[in-house]
């Protein structure tokens, strides 16, 4: 893309922009007229100025988000902004850029949504890093696909079958993505003659979180998330049952 | 003369308990070496390295090897990032995009060698003056600071804002301000700070502490960098290094007038409030180019323009330091991040700071600055061997280090969701090139802001000339104003017809 496509798919993203921006601003000012501006009681305390009020700085920002968005409106407009919204140059991206951010966009929600707080994070992280490494070296868009389906797999059957949070502890989505993840790895190591990257990754994938969880949870005695997934129970039962009254005693 | 012996022997005395201290020594180790690795590999940032780091340590470790962390990883990545300058021409972090303009030339030359060797030599002695600038500067500015009241705050946080969003823009300006603005807005969220009023909260009880600045942090650095290194192929052949990387001190002499310059520029950029270490780099290879006898290789592998840009970028941690101690305001975005430690911390940075935490962090300032420099020369042949690393490998690891860092500092699965959310927003904003910086420095800010601004309002019964009536208010004020004046078109085409030149 030359200097001037650029700049006409950075204005027509403007033009877009600034119409977000005057609708978010319009209803967070919208919002803010639910906070008592000219007297009313605020937490119990009766207030009768508008110096006085929580609504006065808030409103300060909304307006002047709004007054720039409309002068972003106009830039956008006069470099030719609205002309190029609608059209592929206002868009700026082909379709190998769309299906690669979709897809690690997909798999960090599923993730971060699904995985994380309910399946046990060595595994969840194994899984992602797996999915990572094997769908975006090299740029193969059929491995991105490949690897979305088993992240997004993994991270819907848990989202769907453990919405409340009384049943995040339940150990079957642990083993549908230790399953997912054991397929994964299997798939890369039939693809990994001759590709150095694919054979490092069942390593990276499990010393990885291992060592991360473990160095959270025991080092520096931090929370970890999923705490009584199948493999951090085990191996913080045996942190403090086998190992710590080894060096205690 | 006996307040500088005083401050001296308090210097003394934080720098003989560290240097005491074994684990001073573990933690010096291993947060520079993961800095320079950071700084290393493209991609990865100093503000990330920082952002992750606190995520990591968060508050559960003593402070001061939470700050020996921290600022060992952020000398380390702002240096780190020359090794891909010169060797791959990309630079590591935004800081060092000057660097690669001649350390790549000097690399295909035959001379990458020396130019690492000059490149650690100059950002060990641009540390060394941004740490002695922060040593001498933040006890006069504390001792003026005394009589900052709380307009002068309100102003002086608008302007860090307002200055951050105009300096750091790539496009239009009025991107950088819209950033802050939204910055602002997010941490309007929750319990106002005087009257407990709950806003934006939706009704969520989550949201009436405001939103954390770890998670934020996390999203607003990280998620971008994970998301654009994994959708852009891996780039570039790193160039044999040829040549001894061990400096001569003949090299050295003729060199250090324009590492002096560059070391005290990048200092006063630094101290500029949310401006940061790539302004630092680009202002003193603009000065080094006009000034320098050699100025017309500059570009071509002048070893001139390679250190101006590498001692500033370096000196201006020290000055970043300077606003954040004694104001409360981040000089850079790496120093934002570095807030966010000292919040979870409970530490304010600001007039009210303990003294004596500022001597600790020139301490350890300067004690990284050595270990940056002895690693810098005897163990650069590794770090080389870590940038063949492809981003592919790496971005995946950093994503759980960011998750996990993320959860274990706020402790709850929103935090993950709000550090997701800001993470895809700040990746849109990266795209449609709005600056992120301000966005933080308004998240950090926004309280600050918010408390200092109604409580000016308060003390004066809504009288909005407290805002002028004091000679610092009204300078400040004045320079909000002029900040924004200067960036209106037709103040710009009258400046412009002023100097001749009237496009």
């Amino acid at each position: 893309m030359d200097n001037s496509d650029d700049r006409a798919v950075l204005r027509a993203r403007d033009f877009w922009a600034s119409l977000g921006l005057i609708v978010l601003s319009i209803f967070f000012l919208w919002k803010t007229s639910d906070i008592p501006l000219f007297g009313g009681n605020r937490a119990g305390v009766s207030g009768a100025d508008w110096y006085n009020s929580a609504a006065i700085v808030p409103l300060g920002i909304f307006s002047g988000m709004l007054v720039l968005s409309f002068v972003l409106l106009s830039i956008a407009i006069k470099e030719g902004g609205a002309k190029h919204a609608l059209t592929s140059v206002g868009i700026g991206w082909n379709k190998v850029e769309a299906l690669r951010f979709s897809t690690i966009g997909i798999i960090m929600l599923a993730y971060i949504v699904g995985l994380v707080p309910r399946v046990d994070f060595i595994l969840c992280s194994g899984l992602l890093i797996t999915a990572l490494i094997y769908g975006y070296h090299g740029g193969h868009a059929r491995r991105s696909v490949i690897s979305t389906i088993f992240v997004g797999l993994a991270g819907l059957f848990a989202f769907a079958f453990y919405l409340p949070q009384s049943q995040w502890s339940a150990h079957v989505d642990d083993w549908v993505t230790l399953i997912l993840w054991a397929v994964l790895s299997i798939l890369v190591w039939l693809q990994s003659k001759g590709d150095r990257v694919l054979r490092i990754i069942p390593v990276i994938a499990i010393t990885a979180p291992v060592f991360l969880v473990c160095a959270m949870a025991f080092g520096f005695r931090q929370n970890v998330p999923a705490r009584t997934g199948l493999v951090f129970k085990q191996i913080e039962y045996h942190y403090y049952v086998t190992l710590r009254p080894i060096w205690r005693n | 003369m006996e307040f500088i012996l005083t401050q001296l022997s308090g210097f003394g005395g934080a720098f003989w308990a560290l240097v005491i201290d074994p684990l001073t020594y573990i933690y010096l180790i291993v947060s520079v070496f993961l800095g320079i690795t950071f700084g290393a590999l493209p991609g990865l940032t100093a503000t990330l390295a920082v952002t992750i780091l606190t995520g990591f340590f968060g508050n559960k470790i003593p402070l001061d090897y939470s700050m020996i962390a921290l600022l060992g990883a952020y000398v380390g990545a702002i240096y780190g990032g020359s090794y891909p300058s010169i060797l791959l021409n990309i630079p590591g972090t935004a800081a060092s995009a000057a660097t690669a303009m001649d350390g790549y030339p000097l690399a295909k030359a035959g001379r990458g060698g020396e130019a690492l060797g000059l490149t650690t030599t100059a950002s060990f002695i641009g540390t060394v003056i941004g740490t002695f600038a922060l040593l001498i500067f933040v006890w006069v500015l504390l001792l003026i600071s005394k009589n900052i009241a709380s307009p002068e705050k309100a102003l002086l946080a608008l302007f860090g804002i307002l200055l951050s969003g105009t300096l750091m823009s790539e496009d239009l300006v009025i991107k950088g301000w819209i950033a802050g603005l939204i910055g602002l807005a997010i941490a309007m969220v929750g319990l106002d700070p005087l009257l407990s009023e709950p806003r934006y909260t939706f009704g969520w009880s989550y949201l009436l502490s405001g939103f954390q600045v770890v998670p934020v942090l996390m999203g607003a650095f990280a998620v971008p960098q994970i998301i654009e290194g994994l959708r852009h192929m891996e780039a570039g052949k790193v160039i044999a290094l040829q040549g001894r990387i061990l400096p001569n001190m003949k090299s050295i002499k003729r060199y250090l007038p324009t590492i002096g310059r560059s070391g005290v520029i990048g200092t006063g950029v630094g101290a500029l409030p949310g401006v940061g270490e790539d302004v630092a780099g680009w202002v003193s290879y603009g000065v080094g180019k006009t000034v320098s006898d050699e100025g017309d290789k500059f570009g071509k592998g002048s070893i001139e323009g390679l250190l101006s840009s590498e001692t500033a970028n370096n000196a201006c941690i020290g000055g970043a330091l300077i606003p954040l101690l004694v104001l409360g305001i981040p000089g850079s975005p790496p120093a934002a991040a570095l807030m966010g430690a000292f919040k979870i911390n409970n530490i304010i940075p600001g007039p009210t700071i303990d003294p004596a935490i500022i001597l600790r962090v020139v301490a350890i300032m300067l004690l990284a600055s050595f270990t940056m420099f002895i690693m810098g020369l005897f163990t650069a042949r590794i770090f080389i061997k870590i940038l063949r690393i492809p981003q592919t490998v790496f971005l995946p690891i950093v994503m759980v280090l960011t998750t996990i860092g993320s959860f274990s500092v706020g402790g709850g699965i929103n935090d993950l969701y709000l550090m997701l959310g800001v993470g895809f927003a700040a990746y849109l904003m990266n795209m449609m090139r709005y600056p992120i910086a301000p966005l933080v420095i308004g998240v950090i800010l926004g309280g600050l802001f918010d408390e200092t601004f109604r409580r000016s309002l308060l003390i004066s019964d809504g009288d909005l000339s407290v805002f002028v009536s004091r000679p610092g208010a009204a300078i400040l004020l004045t320079l909000n104003v002029l900040l924004i004046l200067s960036q209106l078109p037709f103040v710009k085409r009258a400046f412009g017809r002023l100097r001749g030149n009237p496009a």
